[in-house]
């Protein structure tokens, strides 16, 4: 049985057209023969987690699945939502939207101050099951951009497009309002409960920085007020939620300009994606040569190689936001980066890279960089207090 | 302050195996406590599935709520779950007489307090998502009305004021009344993996302790694994919710639904499995977790911690019996600020103790220029302060260290070997190089009996080994705060009486 | 293979595990064939678990169990609230009318056009029975097949509501042919109009009965919930809800929109009386027309 080859020349490149965009087949060459993932508001909220990983960036750009790259490696992350939390989630979003949205009409009355006579509901969800994507954002486009606060303010399912290091992404905010005056509000129906006015803090971030790349995609496409030069859209997003036990949602306001400085940063730095292939072979791929069952036939070793190729930035927060975090959690731990224990030990040991070279200098047994002298004293103190108090050596 | 922490965790990377980092066990432990494990519906606020309670490790009590959805089977689990731990607590509250106000008690100091019970109830959970969960349970129960049209059994709106109890002691002061052996053990071992992984009880657990045959990292990957180890919950591993729960909750409605006893009364033995299958394994990991705390000898503070506990248990044993109202909903801003000035002050007071109890966390400071250790070099033990009305002895002792001293002269100093006696810095000699000797020298001001002549001991002796440190725990008077009728308007007024309403009864638990 | 009866029920409860740690890692691993094979073998072993339970189970006396077959270190508590089944409700006497006609009854007390869900409630509040919204949902699929097989065969048809702009049918809106075409027509304020007339023609429905069923106050208050005073007080209890301060509340935003709406349903009236039918009455399934209003 022959081992996969990697694809010689850029897959999908059909006969006869104009050459395409150098970045984007390389991109494509990169990604192998899968169908590239798309990127969408959870995963460029999660880009703003990590974002000085090379690893994560080349993937995310070509639109490479993670997961499957990772299980064939050998080391799959456990992913995956519950069928309850799911139901639970598209429960409450029904019951929120329910008799034409009119819980959360009251909501939006009571917290942005809409005035009645804005009372507009617009369905842009898929109008057949034939609409393709593309057709979708084109009449979101068109609906959004035309609209008149006098006779639109509820925009249900609205499908906002944003190019995200060289792909789109196609992005599918909860609903958009739109106030008597003009100004935009995105809203974000969750089904973490407010219990006594509070919720759980992690879960409100996450929300925020969902919300806050919906806004910055609202903001590409609705641009500032000619006259005033303000942001069309608010930096506050409306999130509702279930109060207490129940299911009687209730709606917070949420100040997302910390968040929309930090994706800002991000997308330009991915939108820099040509610069960091450059650094790599030009026939390095992540294509898993699938047999004609779908089943991968690269081997599993020879793929590991090629991910490691290029360098990852492994942090505990991984493990949280990104289905490679074992592979790199593995190839930091096999290099005893220190970094794989964490922000706070790194700083502890002054930002000494490895395992073994913090210990040799804790032994006195390496001799440290003109720069390492300092953190070498502290450590070599430390070793000497912890044979005195132990009695084991370091 | 965590250095030596870290340099720990860099050893236990290189051993494979966590390694302590106290010398002492830094919380109560009680002889008998109660574990419970608890399993949730996902995507829920707290919607219980089940849950493993007891205070003997060979004799848990499995509690399943067969449809987490529907109230009357949620009151009822929640009535078996009260009579578990109010039983257990009752057990540790008869032993509180009944208290009549003391008709000579001073009006000023009020109700006399009751004399402490001889030891008190201790819950253990696994971790602090649990801890969360029972908050909430605690927080959706004590409101509820045990008469009319929304009534509960009478044990619920109990449960409810215990559990809120137990979760607000917490955030007052550093109790042991409920503890979650993952901050526990991570507090006295330094796994070789990050914080953040030290959150899954059964990979800290793997380094501290692992199975015969493997290694720390090993035994902790196996134990990331959910299919091989169930995660401590409350939330269950999604992909068991796919597999395994939700064929079975949708054949309890099914069987419910056609009316079929037999069919629901086999689904339900079935379910009673699998919710044992998924909290099992934490179960015996949390008494792991407490078999290895108790190899730890006790530090010296604390059982006057735990006294203070008691204390509290039993104000909180008379205040139920007298009818005490449930927990408002949220605080007033006065006692909020009253209560984040006492946690701070309990902080502190348990940061000094610690160090004081055990020369591992003394160290950390030493690392930190705030304590130093030494060996004594030179006395001036005769040493008296003649200015005022009597003569007072002030003796003189200088300490040589590796240890780099950072302190300012007049810095008040104390010693774990004599808690009482003060030291103030007078001369600091650095060294000649980095990392040579320095030379302290004190003036011991206390801790020497009454009249000129210092006790015998009193005064540290030749070439005695030391250590000095900054950390104090004096009394300080606490915070002042206008009285709760006099909330500024500022934060919001004074605050409202709690009433009970109808509203609170009828809330939705849903 | 003959199945091995003489395997006590704990073996085969273990079997049943290490069948569903086999089927997990399989999944896990990406091993579908692996997968299903694990999975029949489970099936297998979980139907021989249920016919020793049944062999070796005493019949139900009542539906009272305090005996199960469980493993010897659960402590038995009595729990008997959650081994009988939970008090059945007086079940309410299935309606006789075939599914469109029970639409037709709740429809024709709205009088707007209305989603399943809200279909089956009024139903069942005021006309004691409800039905599964999924059924709902393939009525009208099934009217349109009726229609198109024998057109105004029948008095009436449950049909759809129209998008004022593209004259496709309204996502989950039920309406009827009889109609005037105007009332099936779903301008941008369309929804929240008839949100507000629903809740006036709930509120006379109950006025219309001297002891309303609690499903029928339940769906009064879920309306009074979202319309500007129609709940004075602070009690949200659906006994206080009264249907008078629910009919004014509403005729007072209504008589803010009436006038655009009525605007916007009439000009879309006039273009949907230029299709034909079926497109009228079901709605149009046109790309055409949105691509070009879109502008690609």
């Amino acid at each position: 049985m022959t081992v996969g080859e990697p694809p010689s020349q850029p897959p999908g490149q059909p006969p006869g057209q104009p050459p395409r965009d150098p970045v984007e087949a390389r991109l494509d060459f990169l990604r192998g023969r899968a169908m590239p993932v798309n990127h969408d508001a959870r995963t460029i909220s999660a880009l703003a987690a990590n974002p000085g990983c090379p690893r994560r960036a080349l993937m995310d750009a070509a639109g490479v699945h993670k997961h499957e790259i990772a299980k064939h490696v050998g080391l799959p992350a456990p992913y995956g939502l519950s069928p309850f939390a799911r139901s639970r989630g598209n429960a409450f979003e029904a019951l929120v939207k329910d008799d034409s949205a009119s819980l959360l009409l009251a909501l939006l009355r009571q917290h942005i101050g809409l005035d009645i006579a804005s009372a507009h509901y617009e369905d842009l969800s898929r109008v057949g099951a034939g609409e393709s994507t593309n057709l979708r954002h084109a009449r979101t486009r068109q609906k959004l951009l035309g609209a008149d606060p006098g006779t639109h303010t509820m925009f249900d399912h609205p499908l906002l497009r944003l190019k995200v290091g060289g792909r789109y992404a196609f992005l599918e905010p909860d609903l958009l309002a739109l106030h008597h005056s003009g100004r935009w509000y995105v809203v974000e129906v969750k089904s973490f409960a407010i219990i006594d006015g509070q919720a759980d803090p992690e879960k409100v971030a996450a929300a925020a920085i969902q919300s806050a790349v919906y806004v910055h995609a609202l903001r590409d496409l609705l641009g500032t007020d000619p006259s005033t030069g303000a942001n069309l859209v608010h930096h506050e997003t409306i999130l509702v939620a279930p109060e207490n036990f129940a299911n009687k949602p209730a709606a917070a306001k949420l100040d997302v300009r910390k968040q929309l400085g930090v994706i800002r940063r991000q997308l330009n730095r991915i939108a820099s994606v040509e610069s960091l292939l450059d650094a790599y072979p030009e026939d390095l791929t992540f294509d898993l040569d699938p047999d004609p069952d779908g089943r991968p036939r690269r081997a599993p070793g020879e793929l590991r190689g090629a991910v490691e190729t290029v360098p990852a930035n492994y942090a505990p927060e991984c493990l949280a936001t990104c289905e490679l975090c074992f592979v790199c959690r593995d190839e930091a731990r096999a290099h005893g980066d220190t970094g794989a224990l964490g922000k706070k030990v790194r700083e502890d040991l002054g930002g000494i890279e490895t395992v073994p070279q913090a210990l040799g200098l804790a032994r006195g047994a390496l001799a440290p960089a003109p720069e390492r002298e300092e953190i070498a004293v502290k450590l070599r103190h430390a070793a000497q207090v912890w044979e005195q108090l132990t009695g084991q050596a370091v | 302050m965590s250095q030596l922490t870290s340099l720990a965790r860099l050893l236990a990377v290189e051993t494979g195996r966590a390694q302590p980092t106290k010398t002492v066990r830094h919380v109560h432990l009680s002889d008998r406590p109660l574990v419970l494990v608890a399993a949730q519906l996902a995507g829920e606020a707290c919607a219980p599935l089940g849950a493993l309670i007891g205070d003997d490790r060979a004799r848990p009590r499995l509690l399943v709520v067969y449809e987490p959805r529907d109230r009357t089977q949620r009151f009822a689990w929640a009535a078996a779950v009260a009579e578990t731990v109010l039983g257990y607590i009752d057990g540790y509250a008869k032993e509180v007489p009944d208290q009549d106000p003391d008709p000579e008690a001073r009006p000023e100091t009020g109700t006399p307090k009751p004399e402490p019970a001889a030891d008190a109830p201790q819950l253990l959970v696994p971790n602090p998502q649990t801890a969360g969960f029972l908050r909430l349970l605690g927080r959706s129960t004590r409101f509820r009305s045990t008469t009319g049209e929304y009534a509960v059994p009478e044990a619920v709106p109990l449960l409810g004021r215990w559990l809120t109890y137990y979760s607000e002691r917490t955030e007052v002061t550093p109790s042991a009344l409920l503890l979650q052996l993952t901050a526990v053990l991570a507090d006295h071992w330094a796994s070789g993996q990050s914080a953040t992984e030290d959150v899954l009880l059964g990979a800290l657990v793997g380094w501290i302790d692992p199975p015969p045959g493997l290694t720390g990292p090993q035994a902790a990957r196996v134990a990331e694994d959910p299919v091989r180890c169930p995660p401590a919950g409350p939330v269950t591993d999604p992909g068991w919710d796919n597999d395994v729960l939700e064929p079975m909750i949708a054949a309890v409605r099914a069987a419910t639904a056609s009316g079929d006893a037999a069919a629901l009364a086999r689904v339900q033995t079935a379910m009673d499995g699998a919710l044992w299958s998924q909290l099992r394994p934490t179960w015996d990991l949390t008494w792991q977790g407490i078999d290895l705390l108790r190899e730890l000898p006790e530090a010296a503070h604390v059982a006057a911690r735990w006294l203070d506990d008691r204390k509290s248990f039993t104000s909180t044993v008379a205040w139920i019996r007298q009818g005490g109202a449930p927990q408002p909903r949220r605080d007033g801003a006065v006692s909020a600020a009253r209560r984040l000035a006492r946690l701070e002050r309990e902080q502190q007071r348990l940061a000094v103790e610690r160090a004081f109890d055990d020369p591992l966390v003394l160290a950390e400071y030493r690392l930190t220029g705030e304590a130093f250790a030494g060996r004594v070099t030179w006395r001036a033990p005769d040493r008296l302060d003649q200015s005022g009305s009597r003569a007072v002895p002030r003796p003189l002792i200088t300490l040589a260290t590796e240890d780099e001293v950072i302190m300012d002269e007049g810095t008040v100093l104390k010693s774990p070997v004599r808690p009482r006696q003060k030291a103030v810095l007078t001369e600091i000699l650095p060294p000649e190089s980095p990392g040579g000797t320095t030379f302290v020298t004190l003036e011991l001001t206390s801790g020497m009996g009454r009249g000129r002549t210092p006790q015998p001991g009193s005064i540290p002796a030749f070439g005695e080994e030391l250590t000095y440190t900054s950390l104090s725990d004096d009394f300080q008077p606490p915070a002042k705060f206008p009285a709760r009728e006099d909330t500024p308007w500022t934060h919001g007024g004074p605050p409202q009486e709690y009433v009970p309403t109808d509203d609170d009864a009828r809330e939705d638990w849903s | 293979m003959i199945g091995s009866v003489a395997e006590t029920i704990e073996a085969i409860e273990r079997r049943i595990d290490e069948l569903r740690v086999a089927v997990r890692e399989a999944v896990l691993a990406g091993d579908t064939a692996l997968a299903t094979a694990q999975r029949a073998q489970l099936s297998r072993a979980e139907q021989a678990w249920e016919a020793e339970l049944a062999a070796i189970a005493e019949p139900p006396r009542s539906a009272q169990l305090t005996q199960r077959a469980r493993p010897a270190q659960f402590i038995e508590p009595a729990q008997p609230a959650q081994l009988t089944l939970p008090a059945q409700p007086a079940a309410p006497a299935g309606s006789l009318l075939p599914l469109r006609e029970q639409v037709y009854e709740a429809l024709s007390l709205l009088q707007v056009p209305a989603a399943p869900k809200l279909i089956a409630t009024v139903h069942e509040a005021f006309f004691g029975s409800t039905f599964p919204t999924t059924r709902v949902t393939s009525l009208k699929r099934d009217e349109e097949r009726s229609f198109r097989a024998a057109p105004f065969a029948r008095p009436y048809y449950i049909c759809a509501a129209l998008s004022a702009d593209y004259l496709a049918p309204s996502r989950g809106l039920l309406a009827v042919s009889t109609w005037p075409l105007e009332r099936r027509m779903i301008g941008s304020l369309s929804p929240r109009v008839d949100f507000l007339t629903a809740a006036i023609r709930v509120a006379e429905a109950i006025e219309r009965i001297p002891e309303p069923p609690s499903a029928a106050r339940q769906l009064l208050q879920r309306f009074a919930q979202s319309i500007p005073g129609a709940m004075p007080g602070a009690s949200t209890a659906p006994a206080t809800v009264k249907p008078a301060t629910v009919k004014d509340a509403a005729a007072a935003e209504l008589t803010v929109h009436t006038d655009a709406d009525d605007r916007a349903r009439r000009e879309a009236a006039e273009r949907a009386r230029q299709l034909k039918q079926p497109e009228q009455l079901f709605g149009t399934a046109s790309f055409r027309e949105i691509a070009r209003e879109a502008g690609e």
